[in-house]
């Protein structure tokens, strides 16, 4: 669930960095004048189909297919690594086609490698529209892309594929699903504040096994580990009272795995639609409340380009006697992309009914600097 | 303090302000037509560069390709097969707006970020008033025909935010709308209107094609530069971007050399005048001079006095001369750009910058030339014995002596111009050189010939109108000390106008000769830029009365060596004639002309590219380079003269191009031209705006442009004939004042005033014909060397010489009717002058 997203159109290429004290006043015109008629909406459960809705949906303003992972190499090295590629519908319905450049498509995508053991964190991003080829998607065989970033079925279908490179990175991944898409919310239906429209369809492969090459300064590292796969689209936006969230996806060692996320508001407290999905071996899922989890900071972190994020974690599932402690692998994973935000791999150690756990995840923080 | 002799020098000065005017004067004008053209070529440049600097942003290089461009899906397979980055499309090309004719950039603002940033930094109002890059980028994708462009563009073409109008591009009208303006920090951008590729190639019928892909390769990196290549498909090739606008810019060199030279004619002039005035200074005040000597001052010294009165004159008239030359150079500025624009390349620039080079240029110019016209006179005077300096008579016979001398000096001038013409091979800054060594070898025969002439004459002068006459045509060569350097200054001036107007005039002739064999179909009808619509051509083919039909479409194929033009013609039968081939039999050239792979050159094309008849030459096409045998030469005066032409059925199998933008219509017999005229506009309406013109009325369009494009010429020929006009007049009035006495002594002797008055009425006129007269041969070996050395080695074209004898006798009779104008104040001085009174005054 990565709203911030929302907000990117507003800092498209170049506009942003330069002057960051617009971002707020933009924000708030998105939110505020954005006319949603005419866009699709996320206002009813719906039944979801594979592999179709791995595919875009044009009709909703926006949506994203977002790859994180936790990856070894041969000798030990611990790598983090992230893939989003987003895409936008700037209008309700194509613009007539009078070129093969006019589309109301748009793509961004950023690429983020974590090298925990050298303690260095790399970014990368990429815009296009999404016409001629340049960028786009398809579900059958499914395929996202922008420029030579590339998500895309592999083989017999069941395998992904990841491959995209910078100047100092380069992924070559090949990803096998563990576990059947989750459906989060109602069903699919993740409703994002109290009011009714609100909401986004979302569905998350909590485990994916993911072999392959990450490059680091023309250094190939064999690695290996799991991803999460994460896919939402949708039409409407923040509501005005929130101010940023905090999202998890946790991966432990008994096999369950944990997705929460808390929109934090301008007063600073939760808002109620806070909420997650926790998913056992074997597929079985369950719902989680705001009132079902507790997520406690323990740490900040001081960027150096301003703003304080929180970098350490306790989240407690008390009914489920569950209580996690959560540390970032390394301390800067900020993204000083167009919109600044903090994604990044975390190890996790705690206790369950008792007995030890521990796991890896991905965080995400936005809204903590301007 | 001042010393005496420097007081003495300038009261003189003062004591004759008309004098000192006229000479100020004259440097003046001569000094502003430098600053003049000098600023406006230097801004027309700036104009350009700064617009090719904002257009090309950061790219290091430009990928390009074939008459149409780049396919589009180039850059696709490159950004998304081969991971190619910091690469931007470009979709450009010129539409109108309100009449005005503005460049399209159409563009990709994802890919623009790099390259161009300021494309995405337009300011664009939401509803609420408030600027937001948002709604750029979603109008420019979504709203085809939004467009932004700078604030003074917008306001030139009255358009205010928000506005909707109509865009006619390639004959065709779209709507646009002005979503956003830049403000004034970017410069460099007048009259061009940004907007999304996707529209860009809706107006301008690009659809599938790219002008170009601007690439930024860091530090010009060869490995990068070498990947990118060996990415490219056939017909696609990598230019750097820095040789692509210099190529483009060098296209205008010839044109402002040429002007450059015309200014520095105008202080040639100018020189001529203050040497005059100096002159004359030095032998009014010869008595002043042996007084000086006498009471000690050195030679030296009075060498410095006179030449720091030149400089001080030079500095004050050039100091006038650039305040002038500002003004003068916004209107030359006008027609700078508008010969540019004809000739070259859209250049738009609306005001001149002021650089400072231009002023220094001036001053130099200035204090320069009035040393060098003062250094013989002021060393003339250095050489005056005290006591022989207050002879007349010993003057005159010094000046006599010298003569032959300084004739064999101009003979010998003229020898050397000539070696430098035929040595010089092709270089145009040479031959303007030899242009004027020939001007200065002529001009210092001239004194001779005159004191032959007035020798000759005084008989003929006597037995016409007596004595007066006599002494009045005898006294022009009995006082060439004063006279020569007035009629050598008038004699270069006609000559100028005699060589320009006769090379103009010839230009003129074989322009209207070659267009009256070009244009041979009855009727054309076609579009300034894009093609005409397919279905369109077939209609108008089918109109009654249409006998036959020849295609013709102009595009550019451009390599590292620079832009050609291309010209792709589907002859109508029988119509091969109005081609006129340089090179072997027509018979044998039209001879698969259509099968194999032949083309026909432009004259100035082979002369620039130094081929012939029978070379190869190798052209860019959409298949990759191919080679073409030059089947023969073809005259062409066309504006973009240096051509390749190529039929039809070759320009299809070659380049990937179908459009056609000219149809040539052949009427059957009898057909009214004017009624197929409205047929076609009839046909044409609502579809597509098309030029509709008969074969006449191209013809006289034509000769319009080129009268134009010589405005300029001839407005700087009328300045340097200025500055004549004022050398003789300060000439002429300075010699009557000195003969102020000799004046007196003749209504002494019982001349009436009008006698005196006629007297110096026939000696300017005299002095005027034999200026005149003078100038003759000069100007017909001007027009000789501008023809076949200056336009050709500038323009590549060849002109027949054609000498129109009107020409030569208006340049006498104008310049007798200068003189005369000039004599009448002077005359009617002398012949008011009291003889008691300017008697005793000696």
């Amino acid at each position: 669930m990565r709203w911030v997203w929302l907000i990117v159109l507003v800092f498209v290429p170049g506009l942003v960095a330069a002057d960051e004290s617009r971002a707020a006043s933009q924000l708030s015109d998105l939110l505020n004048e954005e006319d949603d008629t005419g866009f699709a909406q996320a206002l009813a459960v719906r039944p979801f189909s594979f592999p179709e809705d791995h595919g875009p949906h044009e009709a909703f303003r926006n949506e994203w297919w977002y790859l994180t992972g936790n990856l070894d190499d041969e000798d030990g090295r611990r790598f983090g690594f992230e893939i989003t590629i987003f895409r936008f519908s700037l209008t309700p319905s194509p613009p007539e086609a009078d070129s093969a450049w006019r589309t109301n498509q748009v793509y961004i995508a950023h690429l983020a490698v974590t090298d925990a053991d050298g303690n260095r964190f790399f970014v990368a991003e990429r815009y296009s529209r999404g016409a001629l080829g340049l960028a786009g998607a398809q579900a059958e065989p499914f395929r996202v892309w922008i420029d030579d970033w590339e998500i895309s079925s592999a083989g017999d279908g069941r395998s992904w594929h990841i491959h995209a490179s910078d100047d100092e990175i380069a992924l070559d991944l090949s990803l096998v699903p563990l576990r059947e898409p989750v459906l989060n919310g109602d069903a699919g239906l993740s409703r994002k504040s109290s009011t009714i429209d609100s909401a986004s369809y979302y569905y998350s492969i909590t485990r994916l096994q993911t072999e392959g090459v990450i490059t680091i300064d023309g250094k190939d590292s064999v690695v290996t580990g799991l991803s999460w796969l994460d896919r939402e689209w949708s039409t409407s936006a923040l509501a005005a009272d929130q101010v940023g969230w905090d999202w998890f996806a946790l991966q432990l060692s008994d096999g369950t795995d944990l997705m929460l996320y808390n929109i934090r508001k301008q007063d600073g407290s939760a808002d109620e639609t806070s909420s997650g999905t926790i998913t056992f071996p074997g597929n079985r899922s369950e719902r989680l409340y705001q009132s079902d989890f507790e997520i406690i900071v323990r740490d900040t972190w001081d960027s150096p380009k301003g703003g304080t994020y929180p970098s350490r974690w306790t989240v407690r599932l008390p009914e489920r006697n569950l209580e996690l402690d959560i540390l970032p692998v390394i301390a800067d994973q900020e993204l000083f992309t167009m919109v600044r935000y903090w994604e990044g791999a975390v190890d996790i150690a705690g206790r369950r009914e008792g007995r030890p756990v521990h796991g890896r995840g991905y965080v995400e923080l936005t809204g903590y600097a301007e | 303090m001042i010393p005496v002799s420097y007081q003495a020098s300038f009261r003189y000065l003062l004591r004759h302000p008309w004098q000192l005017a006229l000479s100020l004067l004259g440097i003046a004008i001569g000094v502003a037509v430098i600053v003049a053209v000098d600023l406006a070529n230097a801004s027309a440049r700036k104009a350009f560069l700064m617009s090719m600097d904002q257009v090309t942003g950061e790219a290091t290089h430009q990928l390009v390709g074939g008459t149409r461009g780049v396919p589009e899906d180039v850059y696709a397979r490159l950004r998304v097969d081969h991971g190619v980055r910091s690469l931007a499309p470009i979709v450009d090309g010129s539409v109108e707006i309100h009449d005005t004719v503005v460049e399209v950039l159409g563009v990709d603002l994802f890919a623009e970020q790099e390259i161009r940033a300021f494309t995405s930094e337009a300011s664009v109002p939401t509803d609420t008033g408030e600027q937001s890059q948002q709604n750029l980028f979603r109008a420019f994708l979504t709203e085809p025909g939004s467009v932004t462009m700078s604030a003074a563009t917008a306001a030139e073409l009255g358009l205010r935010l928000g506005d909707a109008f109509t865009v006619v591009a390639g004959g065709i009208e779209h709507r646009g709308t002005l979503l956003g303006t830049y403000g004034g920090e970017h410069g460099g951008l007048d009259n061009i209107i940004v907007t999304d590729i996707a529209t860009a190639q809706a107006w301008l019928g690009q659809a599938g094609w790219l002008s170009r892909i601007d690439a930024r390769i860091v530090g010009d990196d060869p490995e990068v530069v070498e990947r990118l290549e060996s990415l490219l498909p056939d017909g696609v090739r990598l230019l750097t971007a820095a040789g692509r606008t210099q190529a483009t810019a060098a296209m205008s060199q010839a044109f402002m050399t040429n002007l450059t030279a015309m200014s520095l004619l105008a202080l040639l002039v100018g020189i001529f005048l203050i040497f005059n005035s100096v002159s004359f200074s030095v032998l009014q005040r010869r008595g002043l001079i042996a007084v000086l000597r006498a009471l000690g001052v050195t030679r030296g010294r009075l060498f410095l006095m006179l030449l720091t009165e030149a400089a001080v004159l030079g500095l004050m008239a050039g100091i006038v001369g650039i305040v002038l030359g500002i003004f003068l150079g916004e209107q030359l500025l006008l027609l700078v750009s508008r010969s540019i624009n004809d000739l070259y390349f859209r250049v738009s620039v609306t005001e001149v910058s002021v650089d400072t080079l231009s002023i220094a240029k001036g001053v130099i110019a200035g204090v320069g030339a009035a040393l060098v016209a003062a250094a013989a006179p002021a060393v003339e005077a250095t050489t005056y014995e005290p006591r022989l300096a207050m002879a007349r008579s010993s003057l005159e016979r010094r000046a006599g002596r010298s003569l032959p001398y300084i004739a064999l000096a101009g003979a010998a001038t003229i020898v050397f111009s000539v070696l430098v013409l035929l040595i010089s091979g092709r270089d145009l800054v040479a031959g303007l050189a030899a242009v004027f060594l020939l001007i200065l070898g002529f001009a210092s025969c001239v004194p001779l010939a005159v004191r032959w002439a007035s020798k000759a004459l005084s008989p003929l002068a006597q037995s016409v109108g007596g004595t007066t006459m006599r002494m009045a045509v005898s006294g022009i060569g009995a006082s060439l000390s004063r006279t020569a350097v007035a009629i050598v200054a008038l004699a270069i001036a006609i000559s100028a106008t005699i060589g320009v107007s006769v090379m103009v005039d010839s230009f003129r002739g074989s322009v209207q000769e070659w267009l009256e064999q070009t244009l041979q179909a009855d009727v054309y009808a076609g579009v300034q830029r894009g093609a005409m619509r397919p279905d369109l051509i077939e209609d108008l083919a089918n109109i009654d009365g249409v006998s036959a039909v020849s295609t013709s479409r102009r595009t550019w194929i451009e390599d590292e060596s620079g832009r050609t033009q291309l010209l792709a013609i589907r002859m109508a039968p029988g119509a091969y004639a109005g081609t006129e081939l340089l090179d072997g039999a027509p018979e044998d050239v039209w001879t698969g002309w259509e099968s194999d792979d032949v083309v026909l050159v432009s004259e100035p094309y082979a002369y620039q590219h130094r081929v012939t008849a029978g070379d190869v030459i190798t052209l860019p096409t959409a298949r990759g380079d191919r080679r073409f045998r030059v089947a023969s030469r073809y005259q062409s005066y066309d504006i973009n003269a240096s051509a390749v032409m190529i039929s039809r059925a070759n320009y299809d199998r070659y380049f990937e191009d179908d459009g056609v933008d000219t149809l040539g219509l052949y009427l059957s017999t009898g057909t009214d031209v004017d009624g197929v005229i409205e047929s076609i506009k009839t046909i044409s309406q609502g579809r597509q705006r098309l030029r509709v013109d008969s074969n006449a009325k191209i013809r006289n369009l034509s000769l319009e442009i080129f009268d134009q494009t010589f405005v300029i010429t001839d407005v700087l020929y009328w300045l340097a004939t200025g500055v004549a006009f004022i050398g003789i007049l300060a000439a002429m009035l300075a010699l009557q004042l000195e003969r102020a006495r000799e004046f007196g002594m003749l209504r002494a002797l019982g001349m009436t005033p009008r006698q005196v008055g006629s007297m110096v009425t026939v000696q300017t006129s005299v002095i005027g014909l034999l200026s005149g007269l003078a100038a003759v041969p000069l100007g017909v070996v001007m027009a000789w060397v501008l023809i076949k050395v200056i336009n050709r080695r500038a323009f590549g074209w060849q002109i027949d010489m054609a000498i129109e004898p009107g020409i030569l006798v208006s340049a006498v009779a104008f310049a007798v009717g200068v003189s005369l104008l000039a004599g009448i104040y002077p005359a009617w001085r002398a012949g008011r002058n009291r003889p008691a009174i300017v008697m005793r005054e000696e």
